[in-house]
């Protein structure tokens, strides 16, 4: 079937077409982009490391409280502070901030938003209580029982809060999103991947040996693991790729997203000093946030240049 | 837009659960705020704090009502898009030159909630005078325009309504899907949900807005706007089971009258998507028109979406656990 493409001339003082819109409406998107901004990829990066470092300190430490005490008291103040930053950006995503309350209107479980949302909440709540006790505890109040409970009660929804995260960008009707069945999948691991790093920096610069001998050994294991959601969330969205990107640009990604994968392990693997586990996480951050901002974003297209603008 | 939500507010809201003595209660709290010009910022705070837990009782269910939308006799008049606009109180979209035929909105907006869409299908080589519809080439050989009035599909199991974590987002007493202006808190989760893209978020505001099926208008037992502007009848309003029943009539005649592509979208479930209770009846492909050719419902991989994504952690933390039981002193 022909369509014709020859745009209209209006007679007296002809007016150009807006650029970018296609005759006809067959190969124009169908859907809407959420107005979400760049602040997505923060937010999914931010959620992983707040609800990572919880978690990896919590199991730890409820494993192996002598090891891990000390530093876990360190972690979860921090925790909260990355949480804090997330929920701001939560916030200023928000078409209209001064109702972000609305969200806490009705509880629907089969809203992704509203389970997570919900689930950051309670989760804000025993962190913030871990967080709080630890900091008395360094001030000579120790209310251990007390502390210890607020970390069991918040392992649930801290864990919640870093699994909604996928299910929201999956569930739903974006090109690209909308076949990513591993992105739960890949942001949950990556939570917790980040998070036992972070947990090993800062056992690092406390000077926690065997706390960094543990979890080094469990880094690298993880490391290795991230590739599979990796690797499967990357087969998912292959063919939106495809269509976003050159050939070239793929490639380049790919290899910076594998590098920030291999430097990481490789400085695990070769050293266990404080500055090759800086630098092993500041690859780590620069990778998962690349992913994020590539992968999470987009139907907002990614900071690289699209084909399309070529 | 401030003194239609107030409108909108103003108006007796169904409302999702929980509902009860607690929002009794909180509306006798909140009531001298609502009706009273605030007190100053502490009362206004207390107000706006509290007003979004209100919950209205529901209206009885009704007899679910629909459009249906016939193309063939769509002229492109735009008549619906006016009247639409003049009714709901919508702003201009200005005066802009597309280039796409005699479209000059483009899309459904937060501030277009009828959009014509015009088609032209005309091949340069093919003489004036449309082919038999027996030929095989026909349909290349066909010079016509498509035109057809779009709008929200108001779909029974609605993605944006299960996306919608504010619960502003309901289904009416007509089974229509409605956004309450007044709670939409502008989380862009519906716009993300929804397969047609009708759903926008307004620069003036921050909330979402799309076609209401004329609620109000319904309440006050009129016919929407669109459907009562609509010079050609192309847009029906009535009862759900009507509309279909008289659509399936319209498509046989069709049949009968030589043009066997004529078909109904959206007035049956599909295997991956619920009915619409804003049906069309198509004379081509459904991408022609800009729909989805088969619109799926995300809610469909959610919750392998959930297991993946549980199972991407838990094996994380296995891994932890294991290396520290293992290796701890
Ligand atoms: S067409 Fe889109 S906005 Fe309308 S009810 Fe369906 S999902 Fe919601
Ligand atoms: S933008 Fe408004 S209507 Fe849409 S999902 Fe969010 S709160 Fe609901």
């Amino acid at each position: 079937m022909h369509t014709d493409s020859r745009p209209q001339q209006a007679s007296a003082e002809p007016l150009l077409p807006e650029r970018g819109h296609e005759v006809g409406y067959e190969n124009g998107p169908v859907t809407k982009v959420p107005g979400w901004h760049g602040l997505i990829a923060w937010d999914a990066l931010l959620n992983g490391m707040a609800t990572g470092l919880f978690l990896a300190a919590a199991v730890s430490e409820l494993a192996a409280p002598a090891v891990f005490m000390r530093v876990a008291k360190v972690a979860y103040p921090v925790a909260l502070v990355l949480l804090l930053v997330d929920l701001g950006l939560l916030v200023l995503d928000l078409g209209d901030p001064s109702r972000f309350h609305h969200m806490l209107r009705v509880f629907k479980p089969g809203s992704p938003m509203s389970l997570g949302t919900w689930c950051l909440t309670i989760f804000s709540l025993p962190l913030t209580a871990a967080a709080a006790l630890s900091l008395l505890a360094e001030l000579g109040w120790d209310f251990e029982w007390a502390r210890l409970l607020a970390v069991v009660v918040g392992l649930l929804p801290g864990f919640a809060s870093a699994a909604y995260k996928g299910v929201l960008l999956s569930t739903n009707a974006q090109p690209g999103w909308k076949d990513a069945r591993w992105l739960g999948g890949y942001l949950t691991n990556s939570a917790l991947v980040m998070g036992c790093g972070e947990f090993l920096v800062l056992s690092a610069l406390m000077g926690q040996t065997q706390a960094i001998a543990i979890l080094r050994t469990a880094f690298i294991v993880l490391l290795v693991l991230n590739v599979i959601p990796l690797g499967l969330l990357f087969a998912n969205l292959r063919p939106i790729h495809a269509q976003l990107y050159t050939r070239e640009q793929q490639w380049r990604v790919g290899a910076l997203i594998a590098a920030g994968a291999l430097i990481p392990l490789g400085l695990m693997l070769l050293k266990g000093s404080v500055l090759s586990i800086s630098v092993a996480m500041i690859f780590l951050l620069f990778e998962s946030w690349l992913v994020r901002a590539v992968y999470v974003k987009i139907p907002h297209t990614s900071p690289l240049e699209v084909r399309s603008g070529e | 837009m401030a003194s239609r939500e107030q409108e909108l507010s103003a108006l007796p809201q169904a409302s999702d659960p929980p509902r009860g003595r607690l929002s009794v209660l909180l509306g006798r709290l909140i009531r001298p705020y609502l009706h009273d010009e605030p007190h100053g910022p502490l009362p206004e705070l207390l107000g706006r704090l509290i007003y979004p837990f209100l919950h209205g009782e529901p209206p009885k269910p009704q007899q679910p009502t629909g459009f249906y939308t016939d193309t063939t006799v769509c002229i492109g008049c735009k008549a619906c898009e006016v009247a639409c606009k003049q009714w709901n109180q919508l702003p201009s979209d200005g005066f802009n030159w597309s280039g796409n035929s005699y479209d000059n909105t483009n899309e459904l907006s937060a501030t277009t909630w009828r959009h014509v869409k015009f088609i032209e299908q005309f091949s340069h080589e093919s003489p004036s005078v449309p082919a038999s519809p027996d030929t095989e080439e026909s349909e290349s050989l066909l010079n016509r325009w498509l035109m057809m009035s779009d709008n929200c599909k108001h779909c029974v199991a609605a993605p944006c309504h299960q996306a919608c974590p504010t619960g502003a987002i309901i289904q009416n007493e007509f089974q229509n899907i409605y956004i309450q202006a007044d709670i939409c808190n502008g989380c862009s989760c519906c716009i993300a949900a929804c397969p047609f893209g009708v759903i926008t978020r307004s620069e003036l505001g921050g909330h979402s807005h799309k076609c209401t099926l004329c609620y109000d208008r319904q309440r006050d037992g009129l016919e929407p706007a669109c459907a009562k502007a609509c010079p050609t009848q192309s847009i029906h309003f009535g009862p759900i089971d009507e509309l279909r029943e008289q659509a399936r009539k319209r498509v046989e005649q069709l049949h009968e009258r030589g043009v066997p592509q004529a078909y109904l979208y959206g007035d049956v479930p599909g295997e991956t998507y619920s009915e619409m209770h804003s049906f069309y009846l198509l004379v081509d492909r459904p991408s022609v028109y800009g729909l989805p050719d088969a619109p799926f419902n995300p809610w469909l991989h959610m919750m392998g979406d959930y297991v993946r994504s549980v199972a991407g952690g838990l094996a994380a933390i296995a891994v932890l656990l294991v290396v520290v039981f293992l290796l701890k002193p």
